[in-house]
């Protein structure tokens, strides 16, 4: 098929300017090669409606139930008073029944500190170093593998663990220390009141199989006291700061979200006001307690009119939480322990 | 081309070559290009001719939606929370105040699910609630009101109101509606075949319980009007019928009394008395009253704290006239646990304060008296039911009234 | 008839039907054309956008058509549909060497190395898409010209014929580096005969690296040829008939055929390849800059934190706009929508969206406001960055009525610039125009002294955050108009997660919401 008006037959070329069979071949198939290629792309891909990207079927995680050792016949909360922290904290979990009735051999433990904020651990903000050295030798002596240290921060994560003493007994007694990255974080999916689909610091639960929620006995100017039901919101990501907007339906919805092995008011130095940053020796006052148990709002209850010595008919969330048969906040109805160290 | 003068010399020229001998192959493939894109250009034509007219304006079907008011801060119809975004509470609190002769009875819902306070939807409620009877009675009562009967024709649209603007249809009554959890009132007027300027207005208020429409009935309710028997509660006035028949409280009022406008206001009466399902949940306490002797239009209904005692729940109470005396009996059903708790409790705090006594058993019904500043009342309780005379000066007539219905002679 | 003759009947043709689409893109006249027919058909806005979004959206498909018969032919979009190519074509005729002497029109149509620099810069945008920054936009030849007519071009036009493209006179921002852009590209056929096209074109590049697929190809016959170089007079891809064929950079104009008084060159059916030039000549370490100067693009756009933490509180998207990092992945830059706003509210960005939403469209809501039964945008988007949603969908009724209406942002007031706040004087029209119902701005009813004594009743309007949806109305409105009492701000927008303000119709829900939107 060419173009000039029937001049090559005089020549005596038709071999050198006609293309052999096999050449032919390889460039027709490659020319059809990649025609067929664009064409079976484009069906393939193509999108004849319109969507959303993104957001299609995007199934959140559901976190397992991690509660262990009930037990009829043992106490389901302690209060143990006393002066030394580590023999206090060892002391409430003794008249549980010792760490050994919810830890077993080869245990991966979450612990979840509270260190929102950077603060120097005298202020009471964050856990206290001693409250979690304490643990985490318990848990250990219990036999756990591995016990994994995490928490979400609202200060910088690297400076809240260093300031407020828990790095260094991470370091000192092998703690896993996690930080909140970029990839640590997964999309969970509950029914809750509010929280139905967020983003979740996932990461340190992904091997875990049980979880001690540890957290100090706090003033708080929203939702009026943060212990060991706030505890559990430094576990959400994302621009979480909207949830002010319905803080106490929110509080609420953790003891859903979470079921924890086992929870520890640290309530030897309790912040009484200007909470929940503090910032002041004066706003700190040493009440010598330290209450575990298995159910986060009985023990809240607890502390909230034991601890913070106010009137437990403020405290909006654990009404809805009881409501809800997340928990009994008449923490008097538990079968309950009270030492003194 | 060639006027225009380009710099350069003899040797310029566009095309000092001209190709004259164009093969076939070429003539015939460039007049088919050309085709080409002329069937293109008469497609891209017709294609601009053809366009659906919704892309650029809304379409009127879809604002059917918009039809009943929005309530609330989100600008989406989700059936809402009784609780506005940033207040705490878990139940509604009752609107208005009513005079103390019947308090302002509330929700009997629990928690924050259910119908939110004021709000009306039409599409189904969010995903926490599921969906009630009232949900699909609320997109009912969003609907023209269509009565096909002979002899009457619609005058004017379909009025529609909700908590928000039903003063505007009534006035200083609203208040008193709200007390009740009005949720929405459905009204129209229709003219009457045969009578010239004669019509009949048609009022259908819902509640959100059949105890508050009876609530609200019984609060209206003519003391002279007659009885009717197409509706469970309902008498019939001079010019018009007042019934009850669900969670609606029915108004039908003929303009005069011309036979044929009361006749069709019957008709309607009947009518929408017939388009409500009955239902009667909760209004049992009502039928147990008996109605012998019972002074017409005196049945009352205080949901809690009845007597200013505690545990006394969902009372109804009504007036008697028997044997010359006037008489206040009252009945609540509870589960017999409740009943019992709660006769032990009333003889207890009537003791504190006067004389008591118990009386003996009726029927399996176990009896106290008490004498208290001058009156007396006459307390019994069986299974399930707790009741009495109270407020009576005469304590043989008031133990006469307990016994003689707990033997059935009082229905 | 000769085939040269079609192409030039082809392109009068496609550049009128071009200038056409431009014209109609006006609400009077839009009708059902297919404006955007031209971005469709781009074979490197699908290939681009399949790589970003792993989907070819609609209308994209149509790309197709065309990319069938380059594999065929060859780059025959460059001559014979392009309109941007025929412009350049046409003003390198006029102004350029186009009337100069032979000798000079030879020399201008040589190959020369800096032609290889489009397929540097088609590497650098591939790079760039594979990590989902979509730039092809900043140089495609349709995306440049429909941005430039739209920007610069149409508003110069219809300052001295008033009324023509726009009821009255539209105003874009930054018009003008658009448009000394264009004058600059296309400036330089002076210098180098279709400059944009040989130097500097990414879908040129893309269709030349294609081409040497082609089947059909420019022939020269050797024992014909004088080699008087005449083919290259005209030859407008600078392909270099007149020895090896560079195929990747023939236009397939069929001048060379028509110049050739030896009759050497014909277009043939698969002529032997030992005669070409076959593959673009690139050499793979420019090769390897240009992927990295793409990537740098990626990386410093998306670390300054303009599409993250540090966004831009003028950034608001038209409505039905996808979540900030899909929209760069989509948008083309084509600015198919900024023409078709009734309103005139859409602008092109500089660098306030950062450096990969150059050109992207904004709200500017003291020029317009969105005008709520609207969706004119969505419409004309043909990559999907603006979804085609109904209107329905964007006010929020019939099926829509529970997921509520699309937001755009949510409008603040300015109390020290509000005239019933802080001058003593009525006016409330924010409240007037608000066009949802119910309102939201409401107001309420004070009475205060005024400065000279008297008393006067003013209603003090305030937002309601969860019912405002953005449009700017308001702004638009207010009688402050330097700088209005009441502004738009991108907080609040229902497209993205981040970017919520309220709880309820907040995240949470939102984001079930948006997934109920599957469609």
């Amino acid at each position: 098929m060419n173009t000039t008006p029937g001049s090559n037959e005089d020549e005596n070329q038709p071999r050198e300017n006609a293309i052999g069979r096999r050449e032919f071949l390889i460039r027709a198939g490659a020319a059809g090669a990649l025609i067929t290629g664009s064409l079976v792309a484009g069906r393939k891909l193509w999108q004849p409606d319109h969507y959303l990207p993104g957001f299609e079927d995007q199934k959140g995680l559901q976190l397992p139930d991690f509660r262990f050792g009930a037990n009829k016949l043992m106490p389901s909360m302690a209060i143990a008073h006393g002066p030394d922290h580590e023999k206090t904290v060892s002391a409430a979990i003794g008249a549980l029944g010792g760490m050994s009735r919810f830890i077993q051999k080869g245990d991966v433990v979450m612990i979840k500190p509270n260190v929102a904020f950077d603060r120097p651990p005298a202020l009471a903000a964050t856990t206290h170093p001693d409250a979690l050295r304490a643990v985490a030798k318990l848990v250990f002596a219990a036999g756990a593998s591995k016990i994994i240290i995490a928490d979400n921060p609202i200060n910088s994560p690297t400076g809240c663990f260093l300031k407020s003493g828990l790095r260094q007994v991470a370091d000192e007694l092998g703690l896993d220390l996690l930080y909140p990255e970029t990839n640590s974080f997964s999309p969970l999916q509950m029914d809750g009141e509010i929280l139905k689909h967020w983003t979740f610091f996932h990461e340190p639960f992904k091997k875990a199989t049980k979880v001690i929620g540890l957290a100090p006995c706090k003033d708080h100017n929203l939702c009026h006291a943060s212990m060991t039901t706030k505890n559990w919101y430094g576990l959400l990501g994302g621009r979480r700061n909207q949830f002010h907007q319905h803080i106490h339906s929110i509080v609420s919805d953790f003891p859903m979200m979470m079921k924890p092995t086992l929870v520890i008011l640290d309530g030897m130095n309790v912040l009484m006001k200007n909470g929940p940053t503090g910032g002041r020796l004066s706003d700190v006052k040493p009440m010598g307690t330290v209450v575990a148990g298995t159910d986060m709002v009985a023990v809240d209850s607890y502390g909230y009119s034991h601890l913070l010595e106010r009137d437990i008919a403020e405290l909006t969330y654990i009404h809805k939480a009881h409501d809800r048969g997340l928990g009994n906040k008449n923490w008097k109805e538990a079968n309950y322990k009270e030492v003194q160290v | 081309m060639a006027f225009f003068k380009s710099p350069g010399g003899e040797k310029r020229g566009r095309n000092a070559f001209v190709r004259t001998k164009v093969p076939l192959a070429e003539r015939v493939s460039a007049i088919v290009i050309v085709c080409l894109l002329a069937c293109i250009g008469i497609a891209i034509a017709i294609k601009g001719r053809h366009f659906d007219p919704n892309l650029y304006s809304l379409r009127t079907d879809a604002l059917e939606s918009t039809t009943t008011a929005v309530e609330g801060k989100a600008g989406t119809l989700r059936a809402g929370t009784g609780v506005q975004p940033g207040e705490e509470g878990t139940t509604n609190t009752p609107k208005a105040t009513l005079p103390p002769a019947l308090p302002a009875v509330a929700k009997t819902s629990a928690g924050t699910s259910g119908e939110g306070g004021g709000d009306e939807s039409s599409t189904p409620p969010a995903p926490a609630t599921p969906a009630t009877p009232a949900a699909a009675a609320s997109t009912a009562q969003a609907a023209p009101m269509d009565i096909n009967l002979p002899g009457i024709k619609p005058m004017g649209k379909t009025e529609f109101y909700n908590p928000d603007n039903l003063f505007e249809k009534i006035d200083g009554r609203a208040p008193a509606y709200l007390g009740f959890n009005f949720q929405s009132l459905r009204s129209r007027s229709f003219s009457v075949d045969g009578a010239d300027g004669s019509y009949v207005d048609v009022y259908e208020y819902r509640m959100d319980t059949p105890i508050n429409a009876f609530g609200m009935f019984a609060l209206e309710r003519d003391p002279a009007g007659k009885p009717i028997d197409f509706a469970p509660d309902g008498y019939s006035g001079e010019l018009g019928y007042y019934f009850r028949q669900g969670a609606y409280y029915i108004q039908i009022l003929a303009s005069d009394q011309n036979p044929q406008t009361v006749a069709a206001a019957k008709a309607i009466a009947v009518d929408r008395a017939k388009s409500i399902p009955e239902d009667n949940a909760g209004l049992d306490g009502v039928r147990r009253l008996p109605v012998a002797g019972m002074v017409a239009g005196s049945v009352t209904f205080v949901p809690d704290n009845a007597q200013g005692q505690s545990f006394l729940k969902n009372v109804f109470q009504a007036s008697y006239d028997y044997d010359g005396a006037k008489l206040s009996f009252f009945i609540m059903l509870a589960t017999p646990q409740e009943t019992a708790a709660a006769w032990k409790s009333y003889q207890t705090f009537a003791g504190k304060f006067g004389k008591e006594g118990d009386l003996p058993d009726v029927q399996g019904a176990k009896i106290f008296q008490a004498e208290s500043f001058g009156k007396c009342k006459v307390i019994y309780q069986r299974e399930g039911e707790l009741g009495g005379v109270i407020d009576a000066k005469d304590a043989e007539k008031a133990r006469k009234f307990v016994e003689e219905y707990l033997q059935g002679k009082i229905k | 008839m000769k085939l040269r003759t079609a192409r030039r009947i082809s392109q009068v043709f496609f550049f009128s039907l071009f200038l056409f689409f431009v014209f109609v893109s006006d609400l009077r006249y839009y009708k059902g054309y297919p404006i955007s027919l031209f971005l469709e058909l781009d074979p490197l806005v699908a290939t681009a956008t399949a790589i970003t979004t792993h989907t070819i959206y609609k209308g994209l498909l149509w790309s197709l058509a065309l990319l069938v018969p380059s594999i065929l032919l060859g780059r025959i979009f460059c001559n014979w549909i392009c309109p941007y190519g025929i412009l350049h074509h046409f003003i390198g005729w006029l102004m350029g060497k186009g009337r100069a002497e032979d000798k000079v029109r030879i020399e201008s149509n040589r190959y020369r190395s800096i032609y290889q620099t489009k397929y540097i810069i088609l590497i650098g945008m591939i790079i760039a898409a594979l990590f989902g920054s979509l730039q092809i936009g900043l140089l495609d030849p349709i995306c440049l010209f429909h941005r430039s007519m739209t920007t610069a071009i149409l508003p110069t036009l219809n300052l001295i014929f008033p009324s023509t493209f726009y009821v009255r006179q539209n105003f874009y921002v930054g018009g003008w580096v658009v448009g000394f852009f264009l004058f600059l590209l296309v400036g330089m056929n002076v210098v180098i005969p279709r400059f944009f096209c040989r130097v500097l074109c990414p879908l040129g590049a893309f269709l030349g690296s294609i081409a040497p697929a082609a089947l059909w190809r420019i022939e020269r016959n050797p024992t014909k040829c004088v080699d008087c170089d005449l083919c290259l007079k005209n030859c407008e891809g600078a392909s270099d008939p007149h020895t090896q064929l560079r195929k990747s950079e023939c236009f397939v104009c069929f001048n060379c055929i028509e110049d050739c008084p030896e009759d050497a060159i014909s277009f043939k059916f698969m002529p032997p390849l030992q005669h070409e030039v076959t593959t673009p000549a690139v050499p793979a370490r420019r090769a390897l800059l240009g992927g990295m100067l793409g990537f740098a693009f990626f990386g410093f756009g998306r670390t300054s934190g303009a599409q993250d933490r540090d966004y831009d509180k003028k950034v608001i998207r038209p409505p039905g706009s996808v979540e900030e990092k899909d929209f760069l992945e989509r948008c083309i830059k084509c600015d198919q929508c900024i023409r078709v706003c009734p309103t005139n509210v859409l602008q092109p960005a500089f660098l306030q969206a950062g450096l990969e939403g150059i050109w992207t469209p904004i709200l500017n809501n003291k020029i317009g406001y969105c005008e709520l039964n609207c969706t004119l945008c969505g419409d004309a988007c043909p990559t999907g960055a603006i979804q085609r949603i109904s209107i329905e969908e964007k006010t929020g009724v019939g099926k829509f009525a529970e997921q509520g209406p699309v937001r755009l942002g949510t409008a603040f007031y300015d109390h020290g610039r509000c005239l019933p706040w802080s001058m003593e004087t009525p006016c409330v029209v924010c409240e007037e125009v608000c066009p949802v119902s119910p309102k939201a701005i409401f107001s309420r009813e004070v009475t205060i002294t005024k400065r000279d004594g008297t008393d006067i009743t003013l209603r003090r309007p305030y937002v309601d955050p969860a019912l405002c949806i953005g449009c700017g109305i308001c702004e638009h409105e207010c009688p402050v108009t330097d700088e209005a009492a009441i502004r738009v701000t991108a907080i609040g927008e229902t497209r993205s997660r981040d970017r919520r303000l309220l709880m309820d119709g907040g995240v949470t829900n939102s984001v079930r919401e948006l997934e109920q939107r599957k469609r």
